[in-house]
């Protein structure tokens, strides 16, 4: 088997290990709401936090520069450019992220001196991870787009998919870099750290997932190339035509100027448009092929996808996002529901669905089906959509007893947080977690057991009907 | 009625002529990837050049001594955030002499207690348990107006301190010793040169301009 | 804005976008099913759209130029799903299967 296609595997399967972690580490995130004391004094609600998003944003990363190798050798029928390089960033990757993580959980913090931030931690949310590993993070990346450009110059020929794909790898990489300043003043900080995180999550990230999504296509429902193509070229114009000055919504509050709060909250409340689009495009997908095809959990996830991507992103932050009512919910749990709901829509159902893809070909599955699957998707889906609307009642609940009506000092902090439905929430998500814990084992389970029993059949898998 | 207005031709579910969609004097060849790439591309560059002059023109507003954001000598000014009824949302104001620790500081030693302040935040991950301007993490309280808070008032006899920043120092210093609630802020070795850097930071934060946010601190307010 | 009232406004919108959303399910499963039933269910979410914008422009202290934008995406919402079903099925059409 190709190479790239190796790599891709290991990827995926690292992907969904971090996935993981992820997950315990958010499930004790949210022991500390219904026990203050857990832990006290060993590992404090930061350390699980910080391992809790961090490794979100790199499973996702790794589960998109997966689901690219896969696809990267039948989009040029060549092997990538620079392969020995990026099997060799692989471990290097791997092998930061473990160490890190390490340092996270055991040396936890540092002195106020430069030198923490260069060795141990360097406190800015999403990139806490020391300078030392961001160098590491920023090479595997430079060589993942090497691997992308360079094959495209090598073949001299490319796709659609890949000519969207290697132009949007200069911003994806290029923000990154916003990772590596310390910069004294709060407002210019934050300034920046937003143009790294909306712009990779609400734009380069959104581009990513949707040339991956227009590969899974192509092999999933065999649609043809000129469709899939124009249908991108569609969504990179709405998605950046919405999403760059939707930026603005994240400066409403950080000392900016306030011509961004009728900026922001412009752009930004038509996001849900495009989103509405995509779910039409779903519905239209799974009818045209009568919600036939040899891959059932591929297709279902794809449709995950695009309903995930619009409520959460689209209806949940549609409520929070005009000015005059972000300045009661920024800051809050409702925040938290938004982007648990949005984070996993937008991307997280998108990768679980090339692993199925990958998976199906790997182990040369003539049709990809079973319980395993399904109660693996129900269980996710249903946890987190129980998480987010528990997380949306303790929002509410914040927002209202905080900020609209406490004026958000500290008593009213302790008083919004100690508020029976603020409460009720947060033990309604630990439980939901668990639910989505559970799936996540049998997700894994079903991954690792799937085709093994069956006679290994030795034919191409087709697209079925 | 309303199907005549999108399917012209009565007939919603019939299957569609297999030409582009005249318009007119303009045929739009919604087949050709291409057209839809020009849209793509020119919708993204004129967006992105939107956002690089927004950028500078922000840029000079948040720099230190920009319209929303005071020089780091601020420390040395009392501060308030009250309602400005002409505007119809809170503002910070900048007010009489009010050193910290009763001692002003110049523009280098201001420069060096805020830079010393960001790497205490930093290094302790401040913002994974805090927020500031209602950014990081939602375990404890935001941080934006912390220097106001009204709570500082019993700290300063419960630490035994002779004043606010002096109450803040102890506590940062040893929050494990002066639980504030439940939920108790761990001791992260804090030393009293970075706790003193730490509270200018907080001070100089509460007296940026966040178009009102958060909404009339420390009133409470039950109904229009 | 009172309390209640920011509560009430950010509801009406995330309903408004449920809505939206529903109705693009509705509409894009009866053009699929060519069923007059499920036009209806569509029509009748997009009804829930509009009843929630008029509440959202009528009950809000929202400002008039965030009404008349509600008020415009409200208009975007019933467009969409028509639109973008004839893109698909106008695209698709020489595809081997095409609805």
């Amino acid at each position: 088997m190709s190479r790239s296609k190796n790599l891709a595997v290991k990827y995926l399967t690292a992907a969904v290990l971090l996935f993981g972690v992820m997950t315990l580490s958010g499930l004790m995130s949210a022991v500390y709401y219904i026990n203050p004391d857990f832990l006290y004094g060993l590992l404090h609600f930061s350390v699980a936090k910080i391992l809790h998003i961090d490794t979100m944003i790199i499973w996702l990363l790794m589960g998109f520069m997966g689901a690219v190798y896969w696809f990267l050798p039948d989009e040029f029928e060549r092997e990538p450019t620079g392969i020995l390089a990026a099997e060799i960033l692989f471990w290097v990757f791997v092998v930061t992220v473990l160490v890190v993580a390490g340092i996270f959980t055991f040396v936890q913090w540092g002195p106020g001196t430069e030198t923490t931030l260069w060795l141990f931690q360097q406190g800015r949310k999403y990139i806490e991870a020391p300078r030392w590993a961001a160098i590491g993070v920023a090479l595997v990346m430079l060589v993942f787009a090497w691997n992308v450009v360079g094959t495209a110059l090598r073949a001299r020929r490319i796709t659609g998919v890949m000519a969207v794909m290697s132009v949007n790898m200069a911003p994806l990489v290029l923000l990154y870099l916003i990772a590596f300043p310390k910069i004294d003043n709060m407002a210019v900080d934050l300034y920046w750290w937003w143009w790294l995180v909306h712009l990779w999550v609400e734009a380069t990230w959104e581009i990513l997932i949707g040339c991956i999504m227009a590969l899974a296509m192509m092999q999933l429902l065999g649609t043809s190339r000129r469709i899939v193509e124009g249908w991108l070229y569609i969504e990179v114009s709405l998605v950046l035509g919405t999403g760059i000055l939707g930026l603005g919504h994240h400066y409403f509050w950080i000392g900016t100027p306030d011509y961004w709060l009728g900026i922001g909250g412009f752009f930004s409340a038509l996001e849900p448009l495009p989103l509405l689009g995509m779910v039409v495009h779903a519905v239209y997908d799974a009818g045209v092929h009568r919600m036939k095809t040899s891959n059932r959990p591929a297709l279902y996830w794809t449709l995950a996808e695009a309903f995930g991507n619009f409520l959460g992103g689209g209806m949940f932050g549609f409520m929070i996002t005009l000015p005059q009512l972000n300045l009661f919910a920024h800051g809050t749990q409702w925040t938290v529901s938004h982007g648990h709901f949005a984070f996993w829509g937008a991307y997280a159902c998108g990768v679980l669905s090339v692993c199925y893809i990958a998976l199906q070909e790997r182990r040369r599955l003539v049709t990809v089906n079973g319980p395993g699957w399904v109660w693996a998707f129900v269980l996710l889906n249903g946890g987190l959509i129980g998480m987010v609307g528990s997380l949306l009642v303790a929002g509410m609940a914040q927002a209202f007893f905080e900020r609209a009506i406490g004026g958000s000092t500290l008593d009213a902090f302790i008083a919004g947080q100690e508020n029976p439905w603020f409460k009720l929430g947060m033990y309604s998500r630990f439980g939901f977690g668990l639910m989505f814990a559970a799936g996540y084992l049998v997700l894994v389970w079903n991954l690792l057991a799937l085709g093994r029993r069956e006679v290994a059949v030795v034919v191409q898998a087709m697209p079925a009907e | 009625m309303i199907w005549k207005a999108l399917y012209p031709g009565r007939r919603p579910f019939a299957a569609r002529p297999l030409n582009d969609v005249n318009l007119g004097y303009i045929t739009m060849p919604f087949d050709d990837p291409a057209f839809w790439r020009a849209g793509a591309i020119s919708t993204t560059v004129v967006m992105a050049i939107v956002l690089v002059m927004l950028t500078i023109d922000s840029l000079e507003a948040i720099a230190p001594g920009g319209s929303h954001v005071p020089p780091f000598t601020v420390v040395n000014r009392h501060i308030d955030y009250v309602h400005n009824a002409k505007l119809g949302r809170d503002m910070p104001v900048v007010g009489e002499d009010e050193p910290l620790f009763g001692k002003a500081v110049n523009s280098p030693e201001a420069e060096a207690l805020i830079a010393q302040g960001k790497l205490v935040i930093q290094s302790r991950a401040c913002i994974d348990c805090h927020t500031f301007m209602g950014n990081g993490a939602y375990y404890g309280p935001d941080l934006t107006k912390a220097w106001l808070d009204p709570a500082w008032e019993a700290w300063v006899a419960i630490t035994g301190a002779e004043s606010r920043e002096e109450a803040m120092v102890r506590f940062l210093m040893a929050p494990d010793q002066y639980a504030t609630w439940q939920r108790r802020m761990p001791n992260l070795g804090i030393s009293r040169d970075e706790a003193v850097a730490t509270v200018a930071y907080l001070k100089w934060l509460a007296s940026i301009d966040t178009n009102g946010f958060p909404i009339h601190f420390g009133r409470i307010k039950v109904s229009e | 804005m009172s309390p209640a009232l920011f509560l009430l406004t950010s509801s009406l919108l995330g309903i408004m976008v449920l809505a939206a959303g529903t109705y693009a399910l509705l509409y894009g499963a009866a053009r699929f099913r060519r069923s007059r039933a499920l036009l209806i269910g569509a029509g009748l979410a997009y009804a829930m759209v509009v009843l929630d914008a008029a509440g959202i422009v009528l009950t809000t202290p929202l400002a008039p130029a965030w009404k008349l934008l509600i008020a415009a995406s409200a208009l975007g919402y019933f467009a969409i799903p028509p639109l973008t079903w004839r893109y698909l099925q106008y695209t698709h059409r020489e595809e081997e299967v095409h609805l």
